[in-house]
């Protein structure tokens, strides 16, 4: 509370790139994962439908079509991204895991047990949030292969559709859990950015926040901030 | 006078002889509804086999209901043959070959279902054409045509009433033409939804110890199918039992339905992809698509096929090897649960030392 009356230092965490390309992922994720766990429902389940059942059936796949070739649309350009612009590749060079992750995570885990004082000083993206990146990599990867594959069902095997089905099905659950447990509680459920992190919106992230979790980036972020002020005030 | 009551003598002769005919089957006819009016007739019947327990039969029937089947203009005698005293203690079981005596327009004879129930016998579902020993498990007619679906709503009422509208035009008898032309929906449109064909096949393919008894394997996989879960749905275009098992489209008929092992089985493995393509299904499939895989396979069917293969000299690919795919859907599942399960117990129990981590440095007074 040392800061109140004193407005917080804003830092950029998400340009309007990332944020557009976060959202449609979030809005197609969220219609895949609906749309696809319909096939799992229960008798009961698809009952509260009734006779709208067929119908709701029948959107139900052109929903899961459309929203499917989004992110397939939100992926590929965002490899586009990250290897064109700058931006991009400053992000996925924050994102590439380090050594230091791992000594970043077992450190992290002793203080919230209570061992440290401190929080360890991390970087832009902590070892956490590189392994949610990169489970989408591989997620995605598996999703977009096995249902291109069941999308053109008349090509393959019946067998390679059920392989193809057992990845779908597998990787979807392992996402949906994923999402909502990693993701979902991290940035709504937890008293730093309570009652959630604004960042995919205004894609900005106060100091208080910084310093708690990305001390490192902070300090470089800062250490800009002051070379540029003194470069200003030499010129000057 | 001695010839007015001469004739009035050969009238009163005549007359009932010739209306004898319709007049003595009225009576019989009447004589039938005059017990079986009352809802209550009824009896409890001991069954036969090893699992005898007793079943309790109804004789009671319902004439508003029966006069609406398609069966409502015959008699009860012309099935219920040998049905001559009361009680009716020598009367065979109703034999849906026997000729009955409407007259069929198309041939002048008596009608009969003759030739269905030939070729259901010759089926696999018969008693010439199983391979069962005991055939005493096999279904018989009213299995499947159970009296609900004699009036079964097309589901297309406006059509219908559309359609008999016009009928109507020359036939002026509503009854008639509602029972003739439901006679003919019957016939060309589907009967069953596929909900109800699934159910009407698993009732017995699903239940174990039927199936035990006639040494098949009891279908379980078919509801993990996207086939199935369509059908969850009230989906229509998707395939249920019948559209591969005796697809009318492509000749077959449920009455002449046979084991894959027949060659000319249209789920036999060199018929398949033909079954496959079928209409408006899997139209442009690839050859290798109905190779090689069971649609619906249960643990007993791979077990099954393991022991034909090992049996068989012949050259399996590994991919083709249904215990190969098996282990591989095997290994798949297994490797996501383990995964989930270090995920998600990594994931929540991070965020719950978290959590804990926040609660503690508040209590502090750090936050």
């Amino acid at each position: 509370m040392s800061h109140s009356g004193k407005t917080k230092k804003q830092f950029v965490r998400l340009t309007k790139s990332q944020r557009i390309q976060h959202i449609i992922l979030v809005i197609s994720t969220t219609l895949l994962i609906i749309t696809g766990f319909m096939l799992q429902a229960d008798r009961w389940f698809i009952s509260i439908f009734g006779s709208a059942s067929e119908t709701i059936f029948w959107l139900r796949g052109i929903i899961h079509r459309i929203a499917g070739v989004s992110v397939t649309i939100v992926c590929v350009y965002h490899l586009i991204y990250v290897t064109v612009t700058k931006d991009g590749r400053s992000w996925v060079i924050d994102m590439v895991p380090k050594p230091k992750d791992v000594v970043d995570a077992v450190q992290n885990m002793m203080y919230m047990v209570g061992f440290k004082k401190e929080r360890p000083r991390m970087d832009r993206f902590i070892y956490i949030e590189k392994l949610e990146y990169w489970s989408v990599y591989f997620g995605m990867f598996i999703v977009i292969i096995t249902g291109s594959m069941m999308w053109s069902e008349y090509l393959w095997p019946k067998f390679y559709m059920d392989v193809a089905g057992a990845f779908h099905l597998g990787e979807a659950t392992l996402a949906a859990l994923a999402i909502i447990i990693g993701h979902i509680f991290s940035v709504h459920y937890n008293p730093h950015v309570y009652p959630m992190n604004r960042a995919f919106l205004d894609g900005m992230i106060d100091e208080d926040l910084m310093k708690e979790e990305h001390q490192l980036w902070y300090e470089r972020e800062m250490k800009k901030i002051e070379d540029s002020q003194a470069g200003v005030d030499r010129n000057g | 006078m001695k010839v007015r009551a001469t004739v009035l003598l050969i009238i009163a002769t005549v007359i009932p002889l010739l209306l004898a005919p319709s007049v003595g089957l009225a009576e019989v006819e009447g004589s039938c509804t005059m017990c079986h009016k009352y809802p209550g007739l009824g009896r409890m019947e001991q069954t036969e086999g090893e699992q005898a327990k007793p079943i309790k039969r109804r004789f009671y029937i319902n004439n508003d209901l029966f006069e609406t089947t398609y069966h409502g203009k015959i008699s009860c005698k012309s099935c219920h043959t040998g049905v001559d005293k009361i009680p009716h203690t020598d009367a065979p079981a109703v034999n849906c070959a026997t000729d009955c005596h409407i007259i069929n327009p198309s041939s002048n004879k008596s009608f009969s279902h003759k030739k269905i129930v030939d070729d259901f016998n010759d089926s696999s579902h018969g008693k010439k054409g199983s391979r069962i020993k005991d055939k005493s498990g096999l279904p018989v007619c009213k299995d499947c045509h159970n009296n609900k679906t004699y009036h079964a709503s097309t589901g297309k009422e406006t059509d219908s009433i559309h359609q008999i509208t016009v009928c109507q035009e020359c036939h002026q008898s509503e009854e008639f033409v509602k029972r003739f032309y439901e006679h003919i929906i019957y016939r060309t449109s589907k009967r069953r939804t596929s909900k109800e064909v699934v159910k009407l096949c698993g009732s017995c393919h699903a239940n174990q110890e039927l199936m035990k008894k006639a040494d098949l394997d009891t279908v379980v996989g078919f509801t993990s199918t996207f086939h199935a879960k369509a059908i969850k749905f009230g989906n229509e275009d998707v395939a249920n039992c019948l559209n591969c098992h005796a697809p009318y489209q492509l000749g077959f008929s449920p009455h002449r339905i046979t084991s894959a092992r027949e060659k000319n089985s249209p789920v036999n493995i060199n018929n398949k992809i033909e079954t496959c393509r079928q209409s408006d299904c899997h139209s442009e499939a690839s050859k290798d698509f109905a190779l090689g895989s069971r649609v619906h396979p249960s643990p007993d069917k791979i077990k099954f096929l393991i022991t034909e293969k090992t049996s068989n000299s012949g050259e399996v690919r590994l991919i083709d090897d249904p215990a190969f795919q098996a282990k591989v859907i095997d290994w798949i599942q297994l490797f996501y649960k383990i995964l989930i399960l270090a995920v998600v117990g990594g994931l929540g129990s991070h965020r719950l030392l978290d959590l804990y981590g926040s609660i503690r440095q508040h209590r502090k007074g750090g936050h």
